[in-house]
């Protein structure tokens, strides 16, 4: 069966078309018979995609306040969410949230796949442990977290007080709230990664180890030299998902912190929301929106380009 | 590729203390193996086991005792309470929880339903114009959701759809691009002649698929059913902004807004059975379904 499909698979779509040509439709009457089909998935695909798309940017230069009318803003609200807003100060610590977790998160990731990418009892086991917290709801798990982490009546500092360690106010402290989000969140996401690099590491052809082994190469070498400039297609994908993710972080942070102390752990997304759904300035936060997208297609582009001028190696 | 024991480089004098010092360092390097997995599998499975423990203590012990320590008395009664809509005593999360349940059957029905429709017509239908639309599709699946959240909203606000359910799941439930790509993919694989043998029997296109296509394609079904689901189950931030009124509030938006209200640690024995109902079912889901999400994330990355 399945080697049938993969027979037929190249060429489904002409023999569609010899089949049909008796019928002679025209494009008309072809595009009405398909709309059934993908009629639906084209409205949503254009009412929710498309059109947030553009009009975010158009948004961005008008003024709405959550009920109304729209009014012409022009630049001002660029002007505003820079002087007014400290959009930069949210960029930074936006910069700095994805600093803090994508590679910890990344470096954990690799070396939990390969310790768990080897024939030894138990290993299906732990791949089941490790990943489970990427399908649990992270506000609630990020609520369990907010009352691990209270100061001195949380878990956290009542483990550090058994070997008399004075544990921080994590939460409350612009110092550590910070890490503790990006802990959290690597948390809940490290475990999804490894099953990336797990596959990855699957899919290299053991005969390439056992031929460096032959020719006497460490384990380590093993890793630098085969593993890892293998794993570089894995490597962009998850690079790239992590850190469109990461800009994105709002759920853990909602729970944990709201942007606090102060507006310590206020990222992108967080600013959005407050400019947005709490200050009725939809305009400005349509801004800040569009300065988001801005900064993320960036980056996918700029690690796009970066992976790609590496070398990828062939072999079957 | 570990069957081949690697030699300490250090050659002993004896073969027979050779092999002791072998074994030392074979037993020695697997319990250090099996200790750094045992100690980070305890990480990952502590939060749960204290979200229980707390979920039974009386709210006067919550803080005041070792998370790690179980209840003595066990409060049962903390699951009703946590249920009953009455915000002198507790949270409500039983109305919360039906309007997870509501929104997520319908955000999950329309999904796989006109999903599975789209692609289809993507896969095996002819029509001008198909190719650059589908590229569109997959264009799309480069915008960021947190950016179009506002303009959403304000699109919502002009369809009277604000504080419905039907705002809540309408964006998500017409077929989405990734799960069209998915099953596409699948559709494609089908043999032509099982669909032009049933076309010989008569069948338009909606019974092939139906009939046909669709009993031919139950994994991937099931992957977008549970990718929807997932997806439903713990959406939190559209919610959040499209359901202004706590009565019609998610599982989710419950969970946040006791936690960041006026009584903020109050009622936390409460949080933590909400926590735990709300965790429930992605677990069930998760063991039930191991061997599908493993494949769905697989699927992601192009394996």
């Amino acid at each position: 069966m399945a080697l049938a499909a993969a027979e037929v698979a190249p060429a489904p779509q002409r023999v569609l078309r010899t089949g049909r040509a008796r019928q002679k439709r025209s494009g008309l009457s072809e595009f009405l018979h398909a709309l059934p089909f993908v009629g639906p998935s084209m409205v949503g695909v254009f009412l929710f995609l498309l059109v947030p798309v553009v009009f975010v940017i158009v948004l961005s230069f008008l003024t709405w306040s959550g009920a109304g009318p729209f009014t012409w803003a022009g630049v001002q609200n660029w002007v505003s969410i820079f002087k007014f807003d400290n959009a930069a100060h949210s960029l930074e610590v936006t910069a700095y949230y994805v600093l803090l977790n994508i590679p910890l998160q990344t470096v954990l990731a690799l070396g939990l796949a390969v310790m768990l990418n080897r024939k030894r009892r138990g290993m299906a086991f732990f791949r089941v442990l490790y990943v489970a917290p990427y399908l649990s709801t992270p506000v609630a798990m990020a609520l369990i977290w907010f009352w691990v982490f209270q100061p001195q009546s949380g878990a956290a500092d009542r483990f550090l007080a058994l070997f008399g360690i004075h544990g921080p106010a994590w939460l409350e402290s612009s110092l550590w709230a910070m890490p503790v989000v990006a802990a959290v969140n690597i948390w809940q996401y490290l475990g999804f990664n490894m099953l990336f690099f797990y596959a990855g590491l699957q899919g290299i052809p053991t005969s390439l180890y056992e031929a460096a082994q032959l020719d006497g190469a460490s384990k380590w070498r093993q890793f630098w030299r085969i593993s890892l400039p293998l794993l570089n297609p894995t490597m962009l994908f998850v690079l790239i998902t992590d850190v469109i993710g990461s800009f994105q972080v709002f759920d853990t942070l909602y729970v944990l912190t709201s942007g606090g102390p102060g507006t310590s752990t206020q990222v992108m997304s967080i600013q959005i929301y407050n400019v947005g759904f709490q200050g009725t300035r939809y305009g400005e936060a349509a801004a800040l929106s569009v300065l988001l997208f801005g900064v993320i297609l960036m980056f996918s582009i700029g690690q796009f380009l970066f992976f790609r001028n590496r070398t990828t190696y062939e072999y079957s | 590729m570990s069957t081949v024991a690697i030699t300490p480089s250090v050659l002993a004098p004896t073969p027979a203390h050779a092999d002791l010092r072998q074994k030392i360092f074979q037993v020695s390097k697997l319990t250090l193996f099996y200790g750094v997995l045992t100690v980070v599998g305890i990480v990952f499975i502590v939060p749960y086991v204290f979200a229980v423990f707390g979920s039974l203590k009386p709210e006067s012990s919550i803080l005041t005792t070792p998370a790690w320590v179980p209840p003595t008395h066990p409060a049962w009664s903390n699951y009703p309470n946590a249920f009953i809509s009455d915000p002198q005593v507790s949270t409500g999360f039983g109305r919360y929880m039906a309007n997870t349940a509501i929104v997520t059957a319908a955000l999950t029905t329309g999904q796989v339903f006109f999903s599975m429709l789209g692609a289809y017509g993507f896969a095996r239908l002819k029509f001008p114009g198909r190719d650059a639309i589908f590229w569109v599709y997959l264009a799309t699946l480069m915008v960021p959701n947190i950016v179009t959240i506002i303009p959403l909203y304000t699109e919502m606000h002009y369809f009277h759809m604000v504080n419905t359910y039907w705002g809540v799941f309408l964006p998500y439930a017409l077929g989405t691009p990734y799960t069209i790509f998915l099953m596409r993919q699948f559709f494609l694989n089908i043999p032509q002649d099982v669909i032009e043998a049933a076309r010989i029997d008569g069948a338009g296109d909606f019974r092939v698929l139906t009939r046909v296509v669709a009993p031919m394609s139950r994994p991937v079904l099931i992957t977008a059913a549970l990718i929807a689901f997932v997806f439903s189950w713990n959406n939190f931030l559209w919610p959040l902004v499209i359901m202004g009124s706590q009565s019609h509030y998610l599982l989710t938006d419950g969970l946040a807004n006791f936690n960041s209200g006026p009584g903020a640690g109050g009622y936390l024995n409460l949080l933590l059975v909400g926590s735990v109902i709300t965790l429930v079912p992605m677990l069930i889901i998760f063991i039930v379904f191991n061997k599908y999400i493993v494949r769905s994330i697989q699927l992601t990355s192009g394996k």
